[in-house]
């Protein structure tokens, strides 16, 4: 069992993909909440800030990697995942750059869940 | 065109009968003596040429192996017979030469030295009457540009295959990278919501087998589109190539586990141990994975694989055969073409992007002769050494 019930912030303009990550994370017994865009996102990280934010790479707008940035910059550091179906070099280093680990999309479950347990 | 048109074309347009066949067969003891040193001076005459050189990446080794294999070839030629088996040989030859992307020029060049040398020979013969040496280097000359009329033939046939399959890619390339992205979420979305269905009916304690057949098949298709779509998309883009040595065997053994094949696959592995290949293990891997589920496909999922790996000079080469119902000769040359395929499932992907990885490591990948079941070589030359041109 996990010591506390900790608090994930989903983004993903796909809303379907959105509520299935969450769904999924809520049966190991993490608290979620989701958003379509980055913007919406930040009208929802808080204070207090998530203890983790998986989002996608691409979204209309802000993309995952600057929506990272922009929390760090707000002095939050969380664990961010940034999850793409575009698996190039350039995606992954701007993601790592950010201070993000990046997961390739289609996502493998069993590693997400370990990563937001990191 | 069919090749067995296009052999008996040729030797009649040139005139090469059976009385020309029977001149080059009586040459055969004048000429014989002086093999050796025609050889030699077709081999140095390579070495002295930069643009020639290029195309041997084995050092001495693959030279010495590749004067054994010309002195069987100037042999053959005087010797005969000049059957249609004969013609096929040498198409096999001609398309060698296409595979080491030896230049055109260089086979007209480098024949000219084989055809100088041995009409010296034959022009200087002692006890040979005008007529009969006439005769000999008459047949030569034919037998000589029919060899080139073939080399060029199999060159050009190559050539186009590969611009197809090159054009091919390009429009593949275009759509593809938007199109697989685009399927890649609601992929995604119909793959976890089989999942959490399937938790939902355990938390309900719903053991219907109907219900349950139907979700593994919502995954295993999910899966089967996903695999589809990742080949496109490697296909789109060409990923930097990045070598490292690795043992043969370790290489091997985790694309067979990759391949995840039915059990009735029986895998033989030959890779002496010291074997170290110089290639991207990652993108090589995907060559030997897609191989091995074709054959596996191909044999209805039960039969044998057998891997080779081993070194030919600074080339790293791998086998791969098996026991299946191998590869109709009519489709060999074709079976490398992005959207060619024979499978009733399939888009005709995995072996292109074969062919593809292959050429980024500047190696090929190829047919090779077999008198059962398909048997395929991937051919890898090392990296040159850094610095070299």
């Amino acid at each position: 069992m996990l010591p506390a019930k900790r608090r994930i912030l989903i983004i993903d303009d796909n809303l379907g993909l959105a509520e299935n990550i969450a769904e999924i994370l809520e049966m190991h017994g993490y608290l979620t909440e989701v958003a379509v865009s980055a913007e919406e996102a930040l009208s929802k990280v808080g204070p207090p800030p998530p203890d983790v934010v998986v989002t996608d790479y691409r979204l209309p707008g802000i993309n995952g990697a600057s929506l990272v940035r922009h929390l760090g910059g707000m002095g939050m550091q969380v664990n961010a995942i940034v999850m793409s179906a575009f698996t190039d070099e350039g995606t992954i280093e701007d993601a790592k750059s950010a201070g993000a680990t990046f997961l390739p999309k289609p996502l493998d479950f069993a590693a997400l869940g370990r990563l937001v347990q990191a | 065109m069919q090749n067995l048109t296009f052999f008996q074309n040729v030797k009649a347009y040139v005139g090469f009968n059976d009385d020309a066949s029977a001149a080059l067969r009586e040459a055969h003891p004048l000429v014989a003596p002086h093999f050796a040193a025609i050889i030699d001076d077709f081999y140095d005459t390579i070495e002295a040429h930069p643009g020639a050189r290029a195309a041997i990446t084995g050092g001495a080794a693959q030279i010495q192996r590749l004067k054994r294999s010309l002195l069987q070839w100037i042999d053959e030629t005087f010797r005969g017979p000049h059957d249609e088996a004969y013609f096929q040989r040498r198409a096999r030859i001609g398309r060698v030469h296409v595979q080491i992307n030896l230049p055109q020029m260089y086979m007209l060049t480098a024949m000219d030295r084989i055809r100088v040398q041995s009409v010296d020979v034959l022009r200087v013969a002692p006890a040979l009457d005008p007529a009969t040496a006439r005769r000999m280097i008459t047949a030569l000359h034919q037998l000589l540009d029919i060899e080139l009329a073939i080399m060029f033939e199999t060159y050009r046939d190559d050539l186009l295959a590969k611009n197809r399959t090159a054009e091919r890619l390009a429009t593949i390339g275009q759509f593809a990278a938007g199109i697989g992205h685009e399927l890649r979420n609601p992929l995604g979305v119909v793959e976890s919501s089989a999942f959490l269905v399937s938790r939902r009916l355990e938390q309900l304690h719903v053991g219907d087998p109907s219900i349950s057949r139907h979700l593994e098949k919502i995954v295993a298709e999910v899966q089967r589109a996903s695999t589809t779509i990742n080949d496109l998309l490697e296909l789109a883009r060409s990923k930097p190539l990045k070598r490292r040595p690795i043992e043969a065997g370790e290489f091997i053994a985790q694309a067979v586990s990759a391949a995840n094949l039915p059990v009735a696959v029986d895998v033989q592995v030959s890779a002496p141990p010291g074997t170290i290949l110089d290639i991207d293990p990652d993108q090589l891997s995907r060559v030997l994975t897609n191989l091995l589920i074709n054959a596996s496909q191909a044999m209805g999922g039960a039969g044998h694989v057998w891997i080779e790996a081993r070194r030919e000079g600074t080339r790293s080469v791998l086998l791969v055969r098996d026991d299946g119902p191998g590869i109709p000769a009519a489709l060999r040359g074709r079976i490398f073409e992005a959207l060619f395929t024979t499978k009733a499932k399939g888009i005709g992907l995995g072996l292109a992007l074969c062919r593809r990885i292959a050429e980024a490591h500047s190696g090929t990948v190829s047919l090779d002769p077999s008198e059962r079941g398909a048997a395929f070589r991937i051919t890898i030359p090392d990296a040159a050494p850094a610095g070299a041109a």
